[in-house]
């Protein structure tokens, strides 16, 4: 049997790992800013669901503090260029989503994609934050698992007349998550965090996100694994 | 509902069964990928007991392969490990038994200190490693083998390779008190590990493994690596049995003398049938009846509703409970595997 490799050392001041944490931190900060005004967008396309729409854009806007304090806290100022720039694929879809009225699309990208994400990543990094980070990251994730997934709850009441809608906006958008993935590889294991570990659990989320909507386990397979090492 | 947490023996065997499963996109995707795949539960797994109850399970392939212990991916196997386990507790599986290399992972890697997976906090009662009734099936098939090719136990000398863990010291108990052997060969790597057990056993020597080998009229190979290990078959004694529940069991393929006799160790076969495509993919020989008895341990444990990790923990495997285990192991229509002898 052979031995559990040895965990990396972080240095979490060191110039390498600041650098690769003004990347992550940005994308973070943006991915919680692109999450508020998407629930927005949401709960306009959505009327009757607004209030918990806009609760839920209150929550995304206060993880993105606590995460900006994560930055300030290392003195690192995030790349928020860059950040947008990663996200402008995933941002670009939501947008002509909405302007068609796609609600389906609109819900994929967000509620499940966006959401199995950022699960994946904190889940990933808690392990490996520094104090500071780690106490304002479970505590997002607690927020994150306390409340019942809007999405989700509503894919799965209109699951019969979205899934093709929805199957279709999969393979649209996941393979951005991939490319998104790959990009920040190495930022990411700077970080002490590994591709297969994000991969793997972003898949277990997504997936357990498809299995309550209603896709059963042949379907969730093929969904949650399109595009991946194509 | 009884769960299974299973995997492929290889990469190879993992693209078969992705394509017979009806999962082409898992299918041809290299190592990389399968580091990177979620648990599944891939298969249902219906029985009838010999009581008439009907009980119905789940199959989960962690999607843990043993070459990534071969590559040193032990933080892998962990992760496949603990998400398969979380899984089936997601799922409400009342009992899972870890099967294969799982249960081996879990003991060497210490998985019992990594108990919250993700907002899953593993309740580790619904599980069990199934091995207190591989044990028992291990011994009962050089029971029965004995007697089917006239060995007289009581005169005969036989080696457990691996005999100081879970299955092998379980294995050492019940022979050295149930089958009163003549002679018990303890083979194992660690030495302070071999004579504690020779100490609680107050028999048994311990010998190296290319000493103790030759001189045994039976072999119990219980160790498992993800390896294979030479043996050389001219050095054995003539007839020998081996009963080879190691994982993975490859023994078989490497040794081949008519008066060498290789079964594969912790099998059962079921009197009625077992309903399932997975037994086939994992490699039984006959996929209608039967099964690993690591697995079969998690049925009877829903058959009696003995919703308890049964076995649990190293080394804590005692003749009481091989022989409760082996009891209900009858009752629900279970039998050991053994071989067809020539007369």
């Amino acid at each position: 049997m052979p031995q559990l490799e040895a965990t990396l050392e972080l240095n979490y001041r060191s110039e390498a790992y600041r650098d690769a944490y003004s990347r992550i931190n940005a994308i973070v900060i943006e991915g919680e800013q692109e999450a508020t005004d998407n629930y927005i967008r949401l709960g306009e396309m959505l009327p009757e669901h607004q209030e918990e729409l806009h609760r839920l854009s209150r929550m995304e806007a206060r993880h993105k503090k606590g995460f900006m304090a994560c930055g300030r806290n290392l003195e690192v100022s995030p790349d928020m260029d860059f950040a947008r720039e990663y996200f402008a694929g995933l941002h670009g879809n939501f947008q002509k989503a909405a302007e068609t009225g796609n609600v389906v699309a609109c819900l994929l990208i967000q509620a499940l994609i966006i959401e199995a994400f950022a699960i994946a990543a904190y889940n990933i990094y808690i392990p490996v934050a520094d104090d500071f980070a780690r106490k304002i990251t479970e505590g997002v994730v607690k927020d994150e698992y306390s409340h019942l997934n809007f999405g989700e709850e509503w894919l799965k009441a209109h699951f019969e007349e979205s899934k093709d809608a929805l199957e279709a906006a999969n393979r649209e958008n996941l393979p951005l998550v991939w490319k998104m993935l790959n990009q920040v590889e190495n930022d990411a294991a700077e970080l002490g965090m590994e591709k297969e570990a994000l991969v793997e659990d972003f898949m277990i989320q997504y997936g357990e996100a498809l299995s309550n909507i209603g896709f059963n386990t042949r379907e969730i397979m093929r969904m949650s694994a399109m595009g991946l090492a194509a | 509902m009884f769960g299974l947490i299973g995997h492929s023996p290889s990469l190879t065997q993992a693209h078969i069964a992705a394509r017979e499963l009806g999962f082409p996109e898992y299918a041809d995707r290299d190592l990389e990928f399968w580091c990177s795949a979620p648990p599944q539960i891939a298969d249902t797994v219906r029985l009838t007991s010999l009581t008439g109850e009907t009980i119905e399970g789940r199959y989960i392939d962690s999607c843990f392969l043993p070459e990534m212990l071969m590559n040193n991916r032990g933080k892998t196997a962990v992760r496949k490990i603990l998400n398969a386990m979380a899984h089936a507790q997601k799922y409400g599986i009342q009992t899972t038994a870890l099967g294969g290399f799982s249960s081996i992972v879990f003991e060497n890697f210490k998985l019992y200190q990594m108990r919250q997976v993700r907002n899953v906090q593993l309740e580790f009662e619904r599980f069990t490693t199934g091995n207190t009734h591989t044990a028992y099936i291990i011994c009962r098939q050089v029971e029965l083998m004995a007697e089917r090719l006239n060995l007289d136990l009581g005169r005969s000398t036989v080696a457990v390779v691996g005999a100081t863990g879970d299955i092998g010291s379980a294995v050492c108990r019940w022979l050295s008190t149930k089958l009163d052997v003549q002679d018990l060969l303890l083979v194992a790597r660690q030495q302070d590990r071999l004579e504690a057990l020779a100490g609680e056993l107050g028999r048994g020597k311990v010998l190296p493994m290319e000493e103790a080998l030759p001189l045994a009229d039976v072999i119990v190979w219980v160790a498992s690596m993800p390896k294979g290990v030479e043996i050389d078959a001219d050095g054995l004694k003539k007839p020998c049995l081996i009963v080879d529940g190691g994982y993975p069991k490859n023994l078989g393929t490497r040794i081949q003398h008519p008066e060498i006799h290789i079964l594969s160790g912790g099998i059962v076969e079921h009197a009625i049938g077992i309903e399932s495509k997975i037994m086939r993919i994992i490699g039984m020989a006959e996929p209608a009846r039967q099964v690993f008895a690591c697995f079969a341990e998690s049925m009877l444990l829903e058959f009696e509703k003995w919703y308890t990790n049964f076995s649990w923990s190293r080394n804590q495997i005692t003749v009481a409970k091989m022989e409760q285990i082996g009891q209900a192991s009858v009752k629900h229509g279970f039998s050991p595997l053994l071989l067809e002898v020539a007369s």
